[in-house]
């Protein structure tokens, strides 16, 4: 009587043919896997990088030397000028800021720092001149020294304008 | 009678364990999958700096990748694109999505949008120059800077 009731019960149980999802699913999971290709992390460096304009920007109605209180002379010289020459494989061969001149990387975040650190320093952008042939990953070497300096009120210094010198070997 | 001897030696697998497994690795790829990589160009070996940091915008900035090879050519999608012409459109509806948030945008205004500037490490500065000065002219001002912060990612 009881293998009678089992019977029964097996008879009535819906089935669902799982077959076909399967075949579903392992199609997306082939798609995924095929397209699959993990990116790298990539980091960033971020500017604010407004047009190169005049390092001595001329004001309306101010002429030279008119104002005899001025005992500052850099006074409306607001960016600081660095000069990056390039060597005849791309790298650097020379730097300067201003008219001094650097030899290396870290010798141009200490003056920076330097010129910076000053609480008169009038500085609030650089412009980075630099010559046509200067590889990026050099480039970006020295813009990663620039965007690590602070200004005086504190704040990042995200201000930069890159300036193209004239080709060197066409002079 | 012959019926039910068939039903009773057919072998039937349950499925289900199997089907749980597979739904569970469809599921780990469709959340790792990133369609934005497609705009990537992953041929390109990026500079290496130490305080290039990965910044997560969450999706609220307009972002414009710009893929620079060696030879200064643009390619998006994988597609090489002349500078100018396409600087130029994306400038325009850059414009056009700023101005709806924006209805006092004018012409020649800043661009909410960011440049992403993804350039091979050999690209020499004029070739880069050339595409920088586009973006500026168009009214593009924040500009991204992609590199890689270790070697052995930049290699890879």
């Amino acid at each position: 009587m009881s293998r009678r009731r089992k019977r029964r019960r097996s008879e009535n149980a819906v089935e669902l043919n799982l077959a076909a999802m399967l075949d579903m699913a392992f199609q997306l999971l082939t798609f995924f896997i095929l397209t699959f290709r993990p990116v790298p992390v990539e980091g960033q460096i971020s500017l604010r990088m407004p047009p190169a304009q005049p390092v001595t920007p001329v004001r309306n109605a101010v002429q030279a030397g008119s104002d005899a209180a001025n005992e500052n002379p850099v006074q409306g010289l607001d960016s600081l000028v660095i000069s990056v020459i390039p060597n005849a494989a791309g790298g650097i061969s020379s730097m300067a800021i201003g008219e001094g001149v650097v030899a290396t990387l870290t010798g141009l975040n200490d003056r920076l720092k330097t010129v910076l650190s000053d609480q008169a320093s009038p500085f609030d952008q650089v412009v980075i001149q630099v010559g046509p042939v200067l590889r990026y990953d050099a480039l970006m070497g020295v813009v990663d020294v620039c965007t690590r300096q602070r200004l005086p009120t504190g704040q990042k210094l995200t201000k930069l304008s890159f300036v193209e010198l004239p080709d060197a070997r066409t002079q | 009678m012959s019926g039910s001897q068939y039903r009773e030696a057919s072998a039937e697998p349950n499925l289900t364990p199997m089907l749980d497994m597979v739904f569970q690795l469809v599921t780990f790829f469709m959340l790792v999958i990133n369609f934005k990589a497609a705009q990537l160009d992953m041929n390109l070996k990026l500079p290496v700096v130490g305080s290039a940091r990965p910044v997560d915008t969450k999706g609220q900035q307009d972002l414009l990748v710009l893929n620079i090879n060696a030879f200064g050519q643009l390619t998006v999608y994988n597609t090489p694109k002349d500078v100018e012409s396409y600087i130029a459109g994306e400038a325009q509806s850059s414009f056009l999505a700023a101005r709806q948030k924006n209805p006092n945008l004018q012409p020649g205004d800043e661009l909410p949008t960011t440049v992403v500037i993804r350039a091979d490490r050999a690209t020499p500065f004029h070739l880069l120059n050339r595409v920088i000065k586009a973006c500026q002219e168009h009214g593009f001002r924040n500009f991204s800077l992609k590199a890689m912060n270790k070697r052995a990612e930049a290699e890879s």
